[in-house]
Formats: structure tokens, C-alpha cells, sequence
């Protein structure tokens, strides 16, 4: 792919725009050994338009309350997994903004989101961010205490409150519906099912990950410095992997990378791995592409041979070998595993801030919440998966690993260094772009037409939830 | 105060992810068996001195089960409110598949 100037760029309808004399993200895998499934195999790309997306969404302290008030409040967020709360009376707080949740397995089958405060003078029953287990949520200042289904267990000196109706001092609770092993919470009583939020598209992917069948092996949390929104973009194309992340680009399909959206909530893209990138062609060999193979957790493939034998491709050798050395350290059967979900990158968006990525080499969750008070910062959360072992145990999901602001991802313990490098790369552009935006003499943001669909689709919503008003 | 090493319990008495609490003299006492770890601690929690046996216990932390404190078994730091105060950690040797706690 060569390097055109915008007056000499082809002057396509909207919605043609993709990468020029390159294989597609389709054809690549069309040409695997291990066939990839439909989910793998479909387009669902939209134009949605060319406008500017306008900064006050990333710069406005009154756009963030307004988040607060039309969107947070209405949407299905993943409050935690299944895992976190496996025995009955176990419990994990998700906090939201000033909003706070214990979300608590009161039956086998029956998980509840209660909000987090005593109904007496307000106490909150649990700490922000904690987790544990217990028969009864006890306010650790009066002592009133509630039972795990959330009616009133004892109020303390009762002789003084004849004019409260224990029948009406139950915890107040939001929806919760489970999904893959993911506890999803929505404030909003009247808002449409999970199922169809996300969408039939969507939920026949979803349907085919099992991701209930993977635990937390690593848990790193960082708060970062710039708006929840501008975060989340910085993740959300390849187009920025050849100038931020040159150690990558050799060993992936960037400006061909494929995009989709689904109804409202989902979108994603496919990133090729084991390919050159566009960018670079003509300049490596295979056997270069091999060796600056990034994966999520490299551990697994240590001290395997690289050596490509004549005519034998970077893709294919890299599928070959993380299919035996992922079913070794996994304990996991991976044979009905495609070569493009064992080495690519899927990413997809659940709106509002978590991202699935359901890959084998890049089995990550991210997730994205504004630091209450503060629109400039975000806390970020990424979480790596893993299959269960084949044995039927099930680990202990990861205790999160908190570094601070100024720390490097590959600090973390736990975090590969070389996905950690990534993670640093992506966001030690934040801050500076936070700082551009409020800086900048430009109203709004220009975006390409497909590489950076998923920032358009992502904010379009946005805009829906605001604009609806209280 | 002169301390000294006291029989708590088999090592084959506290499986893999269990915990047990006793008293030692004065002392109450729980040895905890996490991730592959032994560790002796303060059965009682700082923040209202509530029993913290019957908290959660997972990667090398306890959780107290009234109010949801929860502290590292290793160091005995308070990790989470409503505590900010540690607890006591007591050294531990095995002898003879005794866990022996040093009070």
C-alpha cells in the first residue's frame, strides 16, 4: 500500500472506502487450513455518514453529568462474572459514578443488584470496589441489617421507628440478567431485555464463544488520564497500530482489518494476525512476520522453534503451534478451534464501556468507567480469560492488580510485558489528546469513513442516550 | 511477654483453601491455607473485633463477613474499609505434621 496524497485519493460513494491492491480480512482467513465459523465469516459493515463528532462530549464536565443522568442510568453495564460470585451469599460491589451496586447470589439460580446503601441514614453496607461473602448486609454504623434477598433483617432499637413500614424498607434493587457468564445490572425498570439490546446478530456470535467456560487468569486495573469516551477509541481501530504501534504492524493486517456494526449497542473489528501489514510490504520477510508475533500471554508458546520451513506461511505456522501449546498450558481441548480464532484479533464493543474480545491468542475484557467527579479520567480494567481446565475445577478468578497513574502496564504482575508495552503505547496518547481537544481552535473530530467506523457508530449512540433527555 | 510455639493443628487437618481458628492461651487464633500458602493471623477482625472465620478467603486475603473488611494474610494491612487498622500475623512452622503457631 503506498502512500497517496488526499488530493490523489480515489474519489469514492460513501461507504466504499477500504483498503486499496490488499487482500480483505476475508480472504485472508478464507485461505486458512482450520475454517473459520460464520460468526468469523460475515460483514456487517454500515456508512453512517461523515460528519465531525463535536469535543464537548470529551471536554464538558455538564456533558459528563448529563452521561450520568440519560445514559449510565438506562443501560446494561457487566457489573462482574458469575465467577466472582459463585456461593450462594457472595457478593461484589460495581460502582458507577457516585451509583453503587452489591450485586449478590441469593439462590443458586438467582442473583440480585441491590443498591449499595443502608436505608436508615445512608451508610454504604458495603466498601466501594470490595468483594466477599456474608448471611446479611449489616450497616457498619447503627447496626440495621438486611437478609440476602434484601428484606429488612433487624433495625436496631425498633421502638423508635413505629412510623417506618418494614414492608417498604426492602433494599431497592436494578435489573440483572446473566449472559456468558457475565452478571450484566440496568437502573432503568422499563428498559428493553438484554437479549434485545445487544441483538440477534450479536447474541448468535456471543452464543458461540462459551465465554462461561473461561475464567479470570489476570486482572490489572489503571486509571488513566482522559475521558471515558476518548479511552474506549483509543481501542477501538487498527488504523493507529503502524505509527503507535510500529513492533506490531509487521505482524498484522492494519489498514485491512475488517469493521461491522450491529443494531445500536455492538460493533467490532477483525484484526489478521500472522500477516504483514499493508504499510510494510515488500520490506519483511515471512519469517519476520513470524517472529514479531504478539500475543496476549506469550508464556505459552516460550521456547518454541520459529524456523519456517520453504513455502510454509507466518499464519499458518503460528496456528499450528499455538493449537498444541495452548491445549498444553490451557489443559484444554482446542481441536474444533479455527485457525483465525486461535491467532486473530476480535474485538467488540458492548455498549457503553466493555469490550469482548472472544480470541484465543487475545482473550481479553476491557472495561471503562469515568472516575466520579473528574470527566478527564477514566478507570480502565483489563481482564484475561482463559478456557476452565478439562479437570472440571474452576480457579478463583484473579484478585484485581491496581497500578498506579505513572506505573507501566508491564509493572503489573501477571501482565505479558509485551502486550503490556501495547497497552502503554495506546495510552500514553491519551493524555495528550485530552489535552489537544481542549486545546484545539477545531470543533469537532474527522474520522475515516471505515477505519473509524466503530468511533462514529460508538458515539452515535451516545448522542441517542443524551439527547433523550431526563 | 515470653512467646513461644504451640501445637494448633495437623497439617492434614487444613486441605487446600480452609481455614480453622482456636485459642491460644488468651489469643484467638486462625491458620489459613490459601494458594498454596499457610498463614497464621488473628481470627478477630480490627474494625468492630467480629469472628472472621467464616469470611471468604481467596488469593492470601480474608474478608470479614459482617461488614466486608478484608485483610492480606500474609502482612495482616487492612486492603479494604470500613477497617484501616491490620491484624496481628503470628509466625508458623510445621514439626512432626504439626502446624505450630508462635504466640
Amino acid at each position: 500500500m503506498s502512500t497517496h496524497s488526499l488530493e490523489r485519493a480515489p474519489k469514492l460513494a460513501p461507504g466504499e472506502a477500504r483498503c486499496p491492491d490488499e487482500p480483505t480480512t476475508q480472504q485472508i482467513i478464507a485461505r486458512d487450513r482450520v475454517a473459520a465459523p460464520g460468526w468469523v465469516r460475515s460483514e456487517s459493515y454500515e456508512f453512517l455518514g461523515d460528519e465531525d463528532i463535536s469535543i464537548d462530549r470529551y471536554i464538558d464536565p455538564e456533558f459528563a453529568k448529563r452521561e450520568y443522568e440519560t445514559l449510565w442510568n438506562r443501560t446494561w453495564q457487566f457489573a462482574c462474572r458469575e465467577e466472582h460470585i459463585p456461593e450462594v451469599g457472595d457478593y461484589y460491589v460495581y460502582d458507577i459514578g457516585r451509583q453503587s451496586f452489591i450485586i449478590t447470589r441469593v439462590a443458586q439460580d438467582d442473583i440480585r443488584a441491590y443498591y449499595n446503601a443502608c436505608l436508615h441514614r445512608g451508610t454504604m453496607l458495603r466498601a466501594a470496589g470490595t468483594e466477599g461473602c456474608t448471611q446479611e448486609f449489616k450497616c457498619s454504623f447503627h447496626g440495621w441489617s438486611w437478609n440476602l434477598d434484601g428484606t429488612l433483617k433487624e433495625a436496631v432499637c425498633p421502638w423508635d421507628f413505629p412510623h417506618v413500614d418494614e414492608k417498604k424498607f426492602s433494599l431497592p434493587e436494578a435489573r440483572v440478567e446473566r449472559l456468558a457468564g457475565f452478571v450484566f445490572i440496568n437502573m432503568d425498570h422499563q428498559a428493553q431485555s438484554l437479549i434485545d439490546y445487544l441483538g440477534p446478530a450479536f447474541m448468535a456470535h456471543i452464543n458461540e464463544w462459551k465465554l462461561e467456560d473461561r475464567y479470570i487468569y489476570c486482572h490489572v486495573v489503571k486509571t488513566l488520564p482522559a475521558n471515558w469516551k476518548l479511552t474506549m477509541e483509543a481501542f477501538m481501530e487498527a488504523y493507529h497500530v503502524i505509527n503507535t504501534h510500529p513492533q506490531v504492524a509487521v505482524s498484522n493486517a492494519d489498514a485491512n482489518s475488517q469493521y461491522d456494526v450491529y443494531g445500536e449497542h455492538v460493533d467490532r473489528f477483525i484484526s489478521s494476525l500472522g500477516v504483514l501489514s499493508p504499510h510494510l510490504r515488500g520490506q519483511y520477510t515471512e519469517q519476520d512476520v513470524l517472529d514479531q508475533f504478539t500475543l496476549g500471554d506469550s508464556s505459552v508458546v516460550a521456547g518454541a522453534s520459529r524456523a519456517l520451513a520453504e513455502g510454509e506461511t507466518a499464519r499458518q505456522r503460528m496456528a499450528d503451534m499455538m493449537r498444541g501449546m495452548f491445549e498444553e498450558s490451557m489443559k484444554s481441548d482446542l481441536s474444533g478451534v479455527s485457525d483465525s480464532e486461535l491467532l486473530d484479533c476480535f474485538s467488540y464493543t458492548v455498549f457503553p464501556n466493555t469490550f469482548l474480545f472472544p480470541g484465543i491468542s487475545l482473550p481479553m475484557v476491557y472495561r471503562f468507567r469515568p472516575v466520579p467527579g473528574d470527566h478527564r479520567k477514566t478507570i480502565y480494567e483489563v481482564f484475561f480469560l482463559r478456557p476452565v481446565p478439562q479437570d472440571g475445577s474452576r480457579p478463583f478468578p484473579a484478585a484485581p492488580v491496581r497500578i498506579r497513574e505513572d506505573q507501566s502496564f508491564t509493572e503489573a504482575e501477571g501482565m505479558d510485558p509485551g502486550f503490556g508495552a501495547i497497552l502503554d503505547q495506546d495510552t500514553d496518547n491519551l493524555l495528550l489528546q485530552q489535552a489537544g481537544l481542549e486545546a484545539t481552535a477545531k470543533p469537532g473530530l474527522t474520522l475515516g469513513n471505515y477505519q473509524e467506523i466503530r468511533v462514529r457508530h460508538f458515539e452515535r449512540t451516545v448522542d441517542k442516550y443524551v439527547n433523550l433527555g431526563d | 511477654m515470653a512467646t513461644e510455639f504451640t501445637r494448633f493443628c495437623k497439617l492434614s487437618e487444613l486441605p487446600a483453601e480452609s481455614k480453622k481458628a482456636a485459642k491460644i492461651n488468651d489469643t484467638w487464633v486462625m491458620v489459613c491455607h490459601s494458594n498454596g500458602r499457610l498463614f497464621a493471623v488473628s481470627a478477630i477482625c480490627s474494625h468492630q473485633f467480629k469472628p472472621l472465620v467464616n469470611g471468604r478467603m481467596r488469593n492470601c486475603a480474608i474478608s470479614c463477613p459482617v461488614h466486608g473488611a478484608r485483610f492480606s494474610l500474609e502482612t495482616g494491612a487492612a486492603l479494604d474499609l470500613p477497617a484501616t487498622r491490620p491484624i496481628a500475623t503470628y509466625e508458623l512452622r510445621i514439626v512432626d505434621d504439626w502446624i505450630e503457631v508462635c504466640i
